[in-house]
């Protein structure tokens, strides 16, 4: 008898192969809400047609975030109803959009509110409407559950964000004296939610020097104080703690109190407040209404949005305040309002992967990660047993000039946002890449107001955020950050204003 | 006829090899340090095979003859030699030497096979190809038992029925032998019955395998496991010891057949007997239909809803004999309405009224367990109350877990509900704590339902007395927002372990 060499080796190396195919799961996903298609054709002038229609509409609303939701909800509160609001994209909700599947809502960007203070009276109002408080307190199910956040670092997790563990004597001090500054600054009033309420010119110094170089001066150089400090301002700003404020920073923690109960907080996250104004003023709601263009005329303003113009009194300008001068006739073009890029991604997770030890809590950070960790959707359901879920990956690109990292978002494909994420969650959970079967990646190249130093105390923004003239700007950017409380609030004062000029005229039911 | 012969070759090869690897697992699993195992059966078993190939020399005639006798030989002690050992360690304190012998022995016969095989056949090959064939195919049937033992064999086959198996392909191998070397076989015939007699021996002891191993495992362990599943929500352990049946669920024992009727009576009759003429009763947890059996006692109970996450949980205890006699078919009853849900949604969606809420969930080891014992689910539970309406809820032990206790009284208090605590004494749990609560005040019952073997009449207030060691302390709610239940529960059962 003979054996086939040939045959031999390729049964062999059959065998071979076959053992060696141990590989993960495919992960599906794309890009998904990409707007800044819409956004260069504004920057690059592009031609748009003339308008098919033209409706005459004494106020319209221009941007569906929670700036224009608000000024809407405040318009039809108060009984005026002749108005529109204009979103360019498909969904309204700006950074509070949010998604859904088979498993869970889950949020697009914002995702918990603060409990709002005693001078957050608008946020309050809304909340009380909303059932959110009731009688004084604050209902259990929006409160967010424990255990609420841990940090990864030495290799495990430790209960809440602030490092605990590991600390020397110096780091310890470090952290004692910097709590006594910002409970300094907090009983002076002057940092409050909304900013305008209490910012005070004593404080402007602090708008002249970075978060960094204030430390410095405090001589606080701790490493790990100096990593916490630089996570908030990249979890609130996106930016570093040396491209922000000093003002900022000490607002970040000096504007609330440090033993307050929540935050507030759901599945789809602002994405919930979203769904509630919608369910009030969503007749008024136009999506997919790109407004190209903002002029004055002899009575009012002209506003095009495609095939359909407006005749308007008053616009309410929602949207980002780095589009006026591409929109606006007359608007100069600005000089101290800074984005910051970020990535946003959402995981569906088949089974929940190990977690070296620890409970799986809200929010999730990792020490020394460029990321700013995950955030668990399902951790607001009442379930017991839950063993699919969603998480929501935010990572602000707060190292390097904002516009470089722009270019990145548009030049590297989903699977590099993909891999790096990946990558970094691996770091906590090994097997992550077996447990999840989807990841859709949202880029949004201005995605927050960065407050840089001076754009808080900045002529430009304080000028355009007083009521002026027919156009009234209600961005959150007006606050030099991006924050629910700040669009609400500027949202609602808006309204104010025009409701102040066009109520008598055409009579509030 | 060459290609068959060498498959052969291939085939002794493999039955070797599994024999081999069979000893190696059977002693990692039941002794332990498997390094230590896997080495010295192997080196036992290669130098066995040396003694084998030596002996080879002495065996002059009738070499046909001798290699299926040696056939035959491998296939009953190969093939049972995994029953032999199961049987072994659990009925004899010779587990190893057997072991050894077994491997000395299936090594000496194994050594025999080839040098045996290469003389029968040298006449009619080159000796040059002999060796080189013969060799490869026993290497290759070497490297097809490695892969199919721990691929196919353990884990669809086991370790008792692999070896059966071949076994049957030695006997197999033997009886073709009779065939194959006819012509240099005086009694092939007799040879051949006897195989045939062998082989049904192996089929017969593969088909009852599951038996032996049972019987075998039945004495490995102090109290037989009678039923173990993973589902999808919990591991679900059932023992018994004489006629005492034990249910875990994630390794936390839920009861003892022996006292579980101290367990359930109290749970159930404090409340339901105070009750004046309930209709509707809801059972949140409860999942074995004891505390259901315990309701079935009051005759003018329209219906019972009882809602258990798990739904292979409310099968098993629908269906096991042994189970459903413990349960009195309480899950039988045309009364009974069972739902698999998730307790805290379903009482957050629904809005039914109840007389009497029986609370009965798992004690709060992990935050999503304590969601179970919150305000806010307390808040939800009540809403179902009807206004003469109790409810009781199973609230871990004020001896053990006294911080845990009064805190789970003082959550149900904090959701609006005047509280009545209690406690009773069950011997496999200790002192254990229930608390009574309603949008009403409460009286303990002077009547009960007949029959009952623990809860009466006269000795029900001295339930609600506590001792000092017991006693209530000032406890902070469980909340949503800030389970310090969780925390507490821990620090508790910290307390007593160390």
């Amino acid at each position: 008898m003979t054996v086939s060499r040939r045959g031999f080796m390729q049964s062999a190396s059959a065998a071979l192969v076959g053992l060696s195919l141990k590989s993960d799961p495919p992960i599906a996903g794309s890009f998904v809400n990409d707007s800044f298609q819409l956004g260069h054709q504004l920057r690059d002038h592009a031609s748009f047609p003339s308008p098919k229609q033209i409706l005459k509409t004494p106020v319209v609303i221009v941007g569906g975030g929670i700036a224009g939701l608000s000024a809407a909800w405040w318009l039809q509160k108060k009984g005026f109803t002749d108005f529109v609001l204009l979103e360019m994209n498909d969904q309204p909700g700006g950074n509070s959009r949010w998604g859904e599947n088979e498993i869970t809502a889950y949020p697009w960007a914002a995702h918990y509110v603060p409990v709002p203070g005693p001078k957050a009276i608008y946020v309050r109002e809304l909340f009380e409407e909303l059932a959110v408080l009731r009688d004084g307190q604050w209902e259990d199910r929006y409160l967010c559950f424990a255990p609420q956040e841990r940090l990864f670092l030495y290799g495990r997790w430790q209960e809440g964000i602030e490092p605990a563990i590991g600390l020397s004597e110096k780091d310890r001090d470090q952290f004692r004296r910097l709590e006594e500054r910002i409970h300094q600054f907090r009983a002076t009033g002057k940092f409050t939610v909304p900013m305008e309420l209490g910012l005070s010119d004593n404080t402007g110094d602090l708008d002249q020097i970075s978060f960094a170089d204030w430390l410095r001066d405090q001589r606080m150089d701790s490493r790990i104080l100096n990593w916490y400090m630089n996570y908030c301002c990249r979890d609130d700003y996106g930016a570093t703690t040396v491209e922000t404020s000093a003002w900022a920073g000490i607002q970040y923690f000096a504007s609330r109190e440090p033993e307050e109960k929540g935050p507030l907080t759901w599945p789809e996250g602002n994405g919930w407040i979203v769904r509630r104004l919608l369910e009030r003023v969503g007749t008024f709601v136009r999506t997919g209404q790109m407004v190209h263009r903002i002029s004055h005329t002899k009575r009012g303003l002209n506003v095009l949005a495609g095939a359909v113009g407006y005749q308007a009194e008053f616009v309410i300008f929602a949207a980002p305040t780095f589009l006026a001068p591409y929109l606006i006739e007359g608007v100069a073009p600005l000089r101290d309002f800074e984005y910051s890029p970020w990535v946003t991604a959402n995981f569906t997770l088949d089974r929940l992967p190990d977690s070296y030890g620890g409970d799986l809590t809200w929010d999730n950070v990792f020490m020394d990660s460029p990321s700013l960790g995950y955030v668990d959707a399902t951790h607001q359901s009442l379930r017991t047993h839950v063993d699919r879920t969603v998480w929501t990956f935010y990572w602000a690109l707060a190292d390097g000039e904002p516009s470089r990292n722009r270019q990145l978002l548009l030049q590297r494909d989903w699977s590099y946002w993909k891999e790096a994420i990946l990558h970094d969650l691996e770091r906590v959970h090994h097997d992550i890449r077996r447990c999840v079967s989807r990841v859709d990646v949202m880029r949004m190249g201005h995605a927050m107001a960065r407050p840089k130093v001076g754009a808080i105390f900045s002529p430009e923004r304080r000028r355009l955020s007083k009521p002026h003239g027919r156009i009234l700007f209600a961005n959150s950017d007006l606050s030099g950050f991006s924050i629910f409380e700040e669009a609400q609030y500027r949202g609602v004062k808006a309204a104010d204003s025009v409701l102040r000029f066009v109520g008598g005229t055409h009579g509030i039911a | 006829m060459g290609i068959l012969l060498f498959i052969t070759v291939l085939l002794i090869a493999a039955c070797g090899l599994i024999y081999e690897l069979i000893a190696g697992t059977l002693a990692s699993y039941l002794l332990g340090d498997s390094v230590l195992q896997f080495s010295t059966i192997i080196g036992c078993y290669l130098f066995a095979m040396g003694i084998g190939s030596a002996l080879s020399r002495y065996i002059d005639r009738g070499l046909a003859y001798r290699f299926v006798w040696i056939e035959l030989l491998l296939g009953v002690v190969g093939g049972f030699s995994s029953a032999l050992l199961f049987l072994a360690f659990a009925y004899t304190q010779g587990f190893q030497l057997l072991m050894y012998a077994l491997v000395i022995v299936i090594g000496i016969l194994v050594g025999l096979e080839i040098p045996l095989l290469m003389r029968i056949i040298r006449g009619r090959y080159d000796f040059r190809d002999v060796v080189a064939h013969v060799l490869t195919f026993d290497y290759l049937g070497a490297l097809g038992a490695s892969l199919l033992f721990p691929v196919l064999l353990v884990p669809y086959l086991g370790l008792v029925r692999s070896a059966m198996l071949f076994g049957i392909v030695n006997v197999a191998v033997a009886l073709w032998g009779t065939f194959l070397f006819a012509n240099q076989l005086a009694k092939a015939q007799a040879l051949r019955i006897l195989c045939c007699v062998v082989l049904c021996g192996l089929v017969i002891g593969m088909a009852q395998a599951k038996r032996i191993t049972t019987a075998a495992e039945d004495n490995i362990y102090a109290d037989d496991i009678i039923f173990a599943r993973d589902t999808r929500y919990q591991h679900i352990v059932l023992t018994r010891f004489k006629d005492d049946i034990r249910l875990f669920l994630n390794s936390h024992l839920q009861f003892s057949s022996r006292d579980e009727y101290r367990y359930h009576e109290a749970l159930i009759h404090p409340g339901l007997s105070a009750i004046p003429a309930p209709r509707r009763v809801l059972v949140l947890g409860g999942g074995d239909g004891l505390a259901v059996r315990e309701i079935l006692k009051y005759p003018q109970i329209e219906s019972i809803t009882l809602v258990d996450l798990d739904p292979e949980m409310t099968r098993l205890f629908s269906t096991h004999p042994m189970l459903t006699a413990l349960n009195q078919k309480s899950f039988s009853a045309s009364r009974v309405h069972i739902i698999n849900a998730d307790a805290f949604p379903w009482v957050d969606s629904d809005t039914e009224s109840f007389d009497f809420i029986v609370i009965d969930f798992p004690d709060p080891t992990n935050y999503s367990l304590g969601k179970l014992y919150t305000t806010t689910f307390y808040k939800a539970a009540a809403r179902h109350l009807s206004a003469q309406g109790l409810m009781v809820v199973q609230s871990t032990s004020p001896m053990f877990a006294r911080d845990s206790y009064w805190c789970i009284a003082e959550t149900i208090k904090q959701a609006g509900l005047q509280t009545y605590p209690y406690h009773v004494y069950v011997p496999s749990f200790g002192e254990w704590g229930f608390v009574i609560a309603g949008h009403r005040e409460y009286e303990p019952p002077t009547s009960l339902p007949a029959g009952l073997r623990f809860v009466d009449a006269k000795n029900l207030p001295a339930l609600f007395q506590f001792p000092p060691d017991m006693a209530p302390l000032p406890m902070v709610p469980n909340r949503l927002d800030d389970q310090v239940l969780v925390r507490l529960y821990d620090q508790d059962w910290k307390d007593i372990s160390h």
